[in-house]
């Protein structure tokens, strides 16, 4: 009897610690769920909303159900734009990675003038999107610094071969130092008697970063990607400027985000923009869960 | 006696009957109950408007200080928004707009659609405004197809030719007054040299410009009453070639192929020596281009003379909590005396015929009678995106005309049937 | 305990053989001339600050020729600086603050405990970073209004209270640190917020740091909401005033410049200061004991 008594009343302990660490958890994240909820959630559950029927500025218009979606399907500016932008993310993406780890690993060692350096790699990030925008457009015009430098005539942002790459490069670039400043944190996290321990069994620096840094980099691999695919699937700025809201030329520039403002603030069709936008977010969020999974094993710890 | 009373009676309950229905009437209308008369209107409306310069908003900052010393009861609040439609539109939806506010004569269309502008004509009869003045071209810009007035053009700006003097004297050419002219002058400008590292002329990728040729030719985007697209024309065609052509035969260079960002800044950088744009280029070169000498023309003739207007009205908002102060500072802002300062400063010109312009505007005023307003019908934004890209595509050799031309007219079409969704 | 830790920087190990030092001196040439390449932009908006509008529209020039201060001048006096970078000081400092609770609780929250629909919860998180902002325009600003938000300073730090990017942030280097910590405090009988105050915090300097940065940099410079839903001139931050030298055709470059100038000073200080903690061994010092 004293026995069951116990582990009953382990049991109950047991059960009321999970309750009780259930209820500190949901403690926790409320105001963060609360706002993501109001502010994003909910906007998107609306634009679900507003997607099936022709929407104004001023409210509903008609019910159209499916008609938007089924628009979409159609439309070639539609799918053009999805194209550049999945080819804008290809690009992007492992260049700013790369480079930013690479920029980070750099820092990160006992070199001389290290405050220096990454102040520097982290410049560009730090200035404004509007200035690096207008600096670029400055750089890359016809008979621009870059041009003057690599002795062509090539207008890099005025023709339809060169203008989404020219932009790739330009945000690869100003983005990496970012990336270079999570990398940066997620390596304070390396205990150093791990380098010792390489040290001692004397691996080179190469080896050293391949077979121990960057597998204990995994959580920070995981959060870089997810947020460098999807700031590159989102881009707008400096596609939108460049183009002068055209998307042009010829369609080079014309990113999923940049037809969705077209059509929501230029065109006013907020039905169909809200349609766009659902598609976009199933996108993007499809392209998220998949990296979860391949994530995930490595963090349920 | 009999017959006189019943008069009487007849003739009182006539009065009675037209007054109620006078004043059933009068509530039913968007104006207050009584006509105000403008100095006893008071209130705080919101002006909003974007800002094209720091010198153009220190001229409005001007102008509403000189309409609160005029209507010292209605306080004016000025908000510069960038970027101006997605601000307007949310505060349109939200319901609080503000009072007073820009409309490009581009989306004009559309936002008269969307039910957001609040119609004037029961103003301009119960307040007696005369709105004669105007341009008729640059008013019926903000009308609907049913006449009804949405707004009053504060200013425009048609195209016009600029030379460049030195050049022009090098090569020994006048204005060209006809395309032939046009293509001779060019000729001659790359045969002497005149243009060393440019080109003769600076032709953007643009509609916006385009379409000034095309109107040249006698063609157009739309039909007159707006409800057939005729885009694929001989017309539009012709006038599509000879701007292109221009291009082709290295007479012409685009601003990317010229190193900068438009032909005004190819105009003070001396790319070219001739442009094609408006009043907005005279105060651009005179702030950033000093030393450069250039004169202004009226475009070169088609078939026919055809130019664009530029054009962007002051208009009030449906939603709008004060329309008797709205409509007070929309008069003063469009009447007589408020675009006389607007336009002292030679930034745009005046859309009334009883305001003079600043000095050496003639080339642009040439335009009223025939400039056509840079707008089309309901929905056409996403054509437009559709025929720029297509152009520039044209430019690039990646596209022919005729199937430039073929695909906006389906795009065309297609919006119109939609009824510009 | 302070919450953040600097242990003693490592050493540099110093080149023995020429070979070595050769080697290292082009190494440091190399990444001197990569960071030349990326101050050039600042290089070049100091060098147009310092310039008259039409020498600043000709070619490329780093140097200019007759350098002044006017632009300065103007920047300064052409709008509210003072008032402009208050509020722009204000919203950032508030902002980074809130986040910084908000998202290391959340974090943890996220990475330590377990709750029912803790990982969908989390994907929700991931979710709203999937949301451009053009779609949300309209239903945010709907709200706002509906809520009297709007021209308040209260609205926009609503809307920014916590980031997304923040909280997960926080909730991947907290799964960095090893569980041992927390068996120690729960064994010493500390409940969850204390184990969060006195042994995760401290453990997640780096992370704070970048939080800190990042949010600090990121309402410093941002344009957008601000404009959209501060409304009252007296409530601008300094991007919106910037703006204010932007044309559609007659940008007033050497005052944008300047103007640009100034505001980064204080990002680039944040920066700096908060980058020291970004130094390896702090996990290492907590391990013996």
């Amino acid at each position: 009897m004293a026995v069951e008594a116990t582990t009953g009343g382990r049991l109950e302990s047991a059960r009321s610690a999970r309750v009780k660490e259930a209820f500190v958890g949901y403690g926790f994240v409320l105001v963060p769920m609360g706002v993501f909820l109001v502010f994003f959630i909910f906007p998107i559950l609306y634009a679900v909303y507003i997607s099936f029927h022709d929407w104004g500025v001023l409210g509903k218009v008609s019910t159209v159900g499916l008609d938007n979606y089924s628009l979409l399907l159609e439309d070639d500016l539609f799918w053009r734009a999805i194209k550049n932008t999945l080819y804008y993310t290809a690009g992007v993406v492992p260049v700013q990675v790369a480079l930013g780890l690479f920029m980070a690993v750099i820092v990160n060692n006992a070199i001389r003038f290290r405050t220096f350096f990454r102040a520097a790699f982290y410049f560009p990030s730090l200035a404004s999107s509007a200035a690096i925008t207008a600096i670029a457009i400055y750089i890359l015009n016809a008979d621009g610094l870059v041009n003057a430098v690599t002795g062509s005539n090539q207008p890099w942002l005025g023709d339809s071969d060169t203008a989404l790459e020219s932009i790739m490069g330009l945000n690869a670039w100003t983005t990496s130092g970012t990336i270079m400043l999570f990398y940066l944190a997620a390596l304070q996290a390396i205990p150093t008697d791990v380098y010792e321990a390489a040290a001692i069994d004397g691996a080179g620096a190469w080896r050293t970063f391949w077979k121990i840094t960057f597998p204990l980099l995994k959580p920070g691999h995981f959060f870089v990607l997810v947020l460098s695919i999807i700031g590159s699937l989102k881009v707008f700025d400096q596609a939108f400027i460049v183009s002068g809201g055209s998307g042009g030329p010829n369609y080079s520039t014309l990113t999923a985000v940049v037809y969705l403002y077209q059509t929501a603030i230029q065109d006013v069709d907020f039905g169909y923009a809200a349609a766009m936008g659902v598609a976009l977010f199933a996108l993007i969020f499809t392209a998220t869960l998949i990296q979860r999974l391949l994530f995930g094993k490595a963090e349920i710890s | 006696m009999k017959r006189r009373m019943r008069t009487v009676w007849l003739v009182a309950a006539c009065a009675l009957f037209a007054s109620v229905l006078a004043g059933g009437a009068q509530s039913r209308s968007d104006v207050a109950a009584a006509p105000l008369a403008p100095d006893a209107v008071s209130g705080n409306i919101v002006l909003a408007h974007w800002a094209s310069s720091p010198t153009e908003t220190a001229l409005l900052k001007q102008v509403i200080q000189s309409f609160e010393r005029r209507y010292p009861r209605i306080q004016v609040t000025r908000r510069a928004l960038d970027p101006y439609p997605d601000s307007m539109l949310a505060q349109f939806a939200a319901r609080k707009p503000p009072d007073v506010f820009y409309v490009d004569s581009n989306v004009a269309p559309d936002w008269i659609k969307q039910g957001v502008l609040q119609p004037l004509n029961s103003y301009i009869a119960r307040y007696k405004f005369n709105t004669k003045p105007f341009y008729p071209r640059l008013l019926s810009a903000f009308r609907d197809s049913k006449g009804r007035i949405y707004g009053f053009p504060k200013d425009w700006s048609p195209l016009a030719m600029q030379i460049n003097t030195s050049m022009a004297a090098r090569a020994g050419i006048r204005a060209p007054q006809t395309w032939a002219q046009l293509n001779t002058v060019a000729d001659r400008l790359r045969a002497t040299n005149a243009v060393p590292g440019g080109r003769p002329i600076c032709l953007a990728a643009d509609w916006a410009r385009l379409l000034a040729f095309v109107y040249q030719n006698k063609g157009s985007f739309l039909n007159a009453a707006k409800t057939r697209a005729t885009v694929n024309t001989v017309a539009v065609r012709r006038a599509t070639e000879f701007y292109v052509g221009l291009l082709r035969r290295g007479l012409a260079g685009t601003p990317a192929q010229l190193g900068v960002g438009w032909c005004g800044e190819a105009l003070g950088k001396e790319k070219a020596a001739i442009v094609f744009e408006g009043n907005w280029v005279l105060p651009f070169m005179a702030e950033q281009f000093t030393s450069v000498n250039f004169s202004n023309h009226p475009m070169p003739m088609g078939r026919q003379k055809g130019n664009l207007a530029f054009t962007v009205s002051y208009s009030m908002a449906k939603d709008s909590k004060n329309k008797n102060a709205a409509w007070v500072l929309l008069t003063y802002l469009t009447g007589k005396q408020g675009m006389r300062t607007w336009t002292s400063k030679g930034l745009a010109l005046p859309s009334r015929s009883d305001v003079k312009p600043v000095a050496g505007r003639g080339p642009f005023l040439a335009a009223a009678p025939y400039a056509r307003a840079w707008q089309f019908a309901p929905g056409f934004n996403r054509v437009m995106t559709v025929a720029g890209n297509e152009l520039s595509a044209v430019f690039e050799e990646k596209q022919t005309i005729a199937g430039m031309l073929t695909k906006i007219q389906a795009e065309a079409t297609a919006t119109l049937r939609r009824g510009g969704r | 305990m302070a919450i953040l830790e600097e242990a003693a920087p490592p050493v540099e190990i110093p080149a023995r053989t020429p070979v070595e030092r050769l080697r290292r001196i082009l190494v440091y040439l190399l990444l001197f001339g990569v960071a030349f390449l990326f101050f050039i932009p600042f290089f070049w908006s100091v060098s147009t600050s310092l310039k008259t509008l039409t020498e600043s529209v000709q070619g490329f020039d780093l140097l200019p020729d007759n350098p002044s201060l006017k632009a300065y001048r103007e920047a300064l006096t052409s709008f509210n600086f003072a008032r402009y970078t208050a509020n722009s000081a204000f919203l950032a400092v508030t902002i980074t603050f809130a986040n910084l609770v908000l998202a290391s609780l959340g974090g943890y929250a996220f990475a330590r405990l377990r709750f029912p629909g803790r990982e969908a919860l989390f994907m929700l998180v991931l979710a709203t970073l999937m949301i451009p902002d053009q779609l949300r325009l309209v239903p945010v600003f709907q709200m706002l209004t509906n809520w009297g938000l709007v021209a308040t300073y209260q609205g926009y730090i609503l809307i920014k209270l916590i980031l997304a990017e923040n909280l997960f942030l926080m909730r991947q280097y907290f799964l960095t640190i090893p569980k041992d910590f927390e068996e120690a405090a729960k064994l010493d009988g500390a409940g969850y917020f204390k184990t969060y105050r006195k042994v995760m915090l401290p453990l997640a300097g780096p992370a704070l740091a970048a939080v800190t940065i990042l949010t600090f940099q990121g309402i410093w410079n941002e344009f957008f909401w601000p404009l959209i839903i501060l409304q009252d001139e007296s409530k601008y931050t300094l991007p919106v005033g910037i703006s204010n030298f932007v044309g559609i055709y007659n940008t007033q470059w050497p005052e944008l410049m300047a103007a640009s100038v100034i505001a980064i000073v204080p990002v680039a200080l944040i920066f700096l200061v908060f980058q020291r903690y970004f130094i390896a061994g702090i996990a290492a010092a907590g391990v013996k004991g």
